[in-house]
């Protein structure tokens, strides 16, 4: 299926140097379409919805805020810690609204599963299904993520 | 038509009031009539205007329009000779009469776009006036509609201090008032019929 | 009918054409006003072309007057006040003024043509907004993720600013990136420096700016920036001084010690600087030279997680334990904040709980 105008403009806000310096597709060669059809269709395997887990992330990322130095230990077994850089990022989907640059790390002490992600993917993934194209350095594989998150 | 251009300039003023009996011009009407002095500003500017493109669309219409066989292209051509007058006008005034153009120059804008003056120069085509009647009448309707805004101006002014239940506020007691004006005004209607 | 149709387009393109003319004819002869001078605020002239409005023609040359409505006359933000050539008060701008301001002379400057010179006056801290060229003059590596970047400004130029404010970087298209951006950082060099400034920048993991900055730029490369901004600057009482900073967060604070260095002061001040390990301290020599300059300063920096190896003697945990040691008069205490928002939220939440006043607490927390 040929992008429509408002796709090409999407992907172009994705490209390397428009929104951040190496863009959020990586090297994935399907189209933007298929990255997110294939992402839903895994996560339907995993029995978890896109916003579940944003809220997921955003849990994690509140929890966080305050020991902004050494992170905290949440419920447990989550060793999560969160460092905010100066600015804040629009959504390339072009969502009004700019999120921040806060970087949020995850380890499940549980399994041994570490993940990173920005404020604006868990945008991206709660509103728009986005985990970024494959090779994108913020890119979130929906397996992994979800054994972080929840086992 | 046989009716002096003096007794047409009369009866646009009063028993045609382009506003008050065709309810022509309402939306500066409403929004410019919270003031009087704007009002009166905004009313000269009208009655300027409406002389100049009366004329000029009387011309262009019995010397371009009626030649070239192309009457029915009169609504494109009005428009555009209004606006483009307005343009100029504006440019002029701005340069030559810096005093005028604070009191009335502004308003020039806003009257492209008021279909009075549209209005009238299609009045004018319809009831095939000649050109000494068209003047008169463009300029009756000028003052016409310019007595229309100055009497709002001058009630809302008295209705600021009244109580008027909150839905009827602004816009509501402003057509209410109108329409009581109008009815007075076709009172006047059998004294000089030009219609 | 074909000769018809193009009869009756033609008489209208002509009808239209035959205006256009007139109208363009027109504006060159009634719309030019030639040059015009606008004297600002009595220090400097700028020429305009004459016949455009006034915030037009001020941010033709780089001064930015705030407009919500882009010169409409809706949102009455472009305010200024006109001291001589504005012409009389237009109907357009009278609802927006307030009679004091009408009494001043303050006009709306998206309503007011410049047709002759004119004079006016704009607050410092707009006026001063402008865009800046400057050279790369010196690059300290602070510690492994944070530079310190001096810029020196073209020949005769100098730059107005509050210690405590900050600048936008403009970056140029480099490796993949083929857009320019801009970026906020505070400056970390002293006001009393006119012709030159300091940036204290941390990388950004994916940061096209930061990325730019740390691996792109050296000594002698041109760079342009606009600026000042920020309303985070020291203000002049008596009271104690609180400053606390993470991360990059020193820079503004090291720009009003230094401040405070040229113009002397007697106040209390003490410094917290809150850091996980050894390796995150900066500038720590220079913070120690100033506790002798001035007659009541401390610089405590606070590890949260001192490595073993760090054989650390100094305060440790997260900087909000140690305030009730140093605050002695919690309702003459002025606190200074710079860093992240969960430092922010945290530091002010301390600190109202000691009983600082919340509009005492001022602080830049990352934009």
């Amino acid at each position: 299926m040929k992008p429509t105008a408002k796709e090409l403009k999407i992907i172009q806000r994705m490209q390397p140097g428009v929104i951040t310096l190496s863009g959020f597709l990586g090297s994935d060669t399907r189209a933007l379409n298929e990255v997110i059809a294939d992402d839903a269709a895994q996560l339907n395997r995993l029995g978890k919805t896109a916003e579940e887990i944003a809220a997921r992330m955003e849990y994690f990322t509140q929890k966080s805020w305050n020991s902004y130095l050494d992170g905290e230990l949440v419920d447990g077994k989550y060793q999560v810690k969160t460092d905010v850089y100066r600015g804040k990022l629009p959504c390339p989907f072009g969502h009004i609204g700019v999120y921040r640059k806060a970087l949020t790390t995850l380890t499940n002490t549980a399994n041994g599963l570490s993940v990173t992600w920005t404020s604006l993917n868990t945008h991206m993934i709660g509103s728009h299904g986005f985990f970024e194209g494959e090779g994108s350095p913020f890119h979130l594989d929906p397996q992994i993520l979800v054994r972080a998150l929840f086992e | 038509m046989d009716i002096s251009a003096f007794l047409l300039f009369w009866a646009a003023v009063f028993t045609s009031n382009i506003l008050l009996t065709n309810f022509l011009g309402m939306c500066s009407y409403l929004s410019v009539s919270k003031e009087v002095e704007s009002s009166l500003g905004l009313g000269v500017a009208v009655t300027f205007v409406l002389v100049f493109t009366t004329a000029l669309n009387w011309l262009a219409h019995h010397y371009i329009l009626v030649p070239l066989n192309i009457v029915y292209l009169e609504y494109i051509v009005f428009i555009i000779v209004i606006a483009a007058f307005v343009q100029l006008l504006e440019l002029i005034v701005e340069r030559y009469a810096p005093a005028l153009y604070y009191t009335l120059g502004i308003f020039l804008p806003l009257i492209t776009v008021n279909c009075a003056i549209f209005g009238v120069s299609l009045f004018m085509v319809i009831r095939n006036y000649n050109f000494l009647q068209s003047i008169a009448f463009g300029a009756g309707s000028g003052l016409g509609w310019l007595l229309a805004i100055l009497m709002l101006a001058g009630i809302r002014a008295k209705l600021k201090e009244k109580l008027i239940p909150a839905g009827l506020q602004g816009v509501g007691i402003s057509l209410i008032v109108t329409g009581i004006m109008a009815l007075a005004f076709v009172g006047f209607s059998g004294v000089a019929p030009i219609q | 009918m074909l000769a018809t149709i193009f009869k009756d387009i033609g008489a209208l393109t002509a009808i239209s054409g035959l205006l256009a003319v007139v109208l363009v004819l027109a504006e060159r002869i009634f719309n030019n006003y030639g040059q015009c001078k606008i004297n600002i605020n009595g220090k400097r002239d700028i020429e305009v072309k004459g016949g455009n409005n006034l915030l037009a023609s001020l941010s033709d040359k780089q001064i930015y007057l705030p407009s919500a409505c882009g010169g409409r006359g809706s949102c009455g933000a472009c305010k200024c006040k006109v001291l001589e050539g504005g012409g009389p008060l237009l109907p357009t701008e009278k609802p927006f003024l307030s009679k004091a301001e009408l009494a001043a002379g303050v006009r709306l400057s998206c309503q007011i043509k410049v047709k002759s010179d004119i004079a006016v006056e704009i607050p410092d801290s707009i006026f001063n907004i402008r865009r800046f060229d400057a050279t790369i003059a010196e690059i300290i590596d602070y510690t492994h993720d944070t530079k310190g970047i001096t810029f020196v400004l073209e020949p005769g130029e100098s730059i107005d600013f509050k210690a405590g404010q900050y600048v936008q970087l403009l970056t140029e298209p480099y490796a993949k990136v083929r857009q320019r951006v801009s970026r906020a950082y505070s400056i970390s060099s002293k006001p009393e420096d006119k012709d030159r400034l300091q940036l204290i920048i941390r990388l950004v993991p994916e940061g096209i700016c930061t990325t730019w900055v740390h691996q792109y730029l050296k000594v002698g490369d041109k760079v342009s920036f606009t600026g000042p901004y920020g309303d985070f600057y020291l203000r002049d009482t008596d009271a104690d001084i609180l400053f606390v900073a993470g991360g990059s967060g020193k820079a503004p604070i090291k720009s009003i010690l230094e401040h405070l260095e040229v113009v002397g002061t007697q106040r209390k001040m003490t410094y917290f600087f809150g850091a996980r390990t050894l390796k995150d301290l900066y500038l720590t020599e220079e913070m120690r030279a100033l506790e002798k300059v001035f007659p009541d300063f401390h610089y405590e920096p606070v590890l949260s997680q001192p490595a073993p190896d760090d054989n650390w003697s100094g305060k440790t945990g997260y900087v909000m334990r140690h305030f009730p040691d140093v605050i002695r008069d919690p309702q003459n205490t002025e606190a200074y904040l710079c860093g992240s928002p969960g430092m922010i939220d945290a530091v002010i939440k301390a600190l109202t709980g000691l009983g600082v006043a919340k509009d005492k607490i001022y602080y830049d927390s990352f934009g």
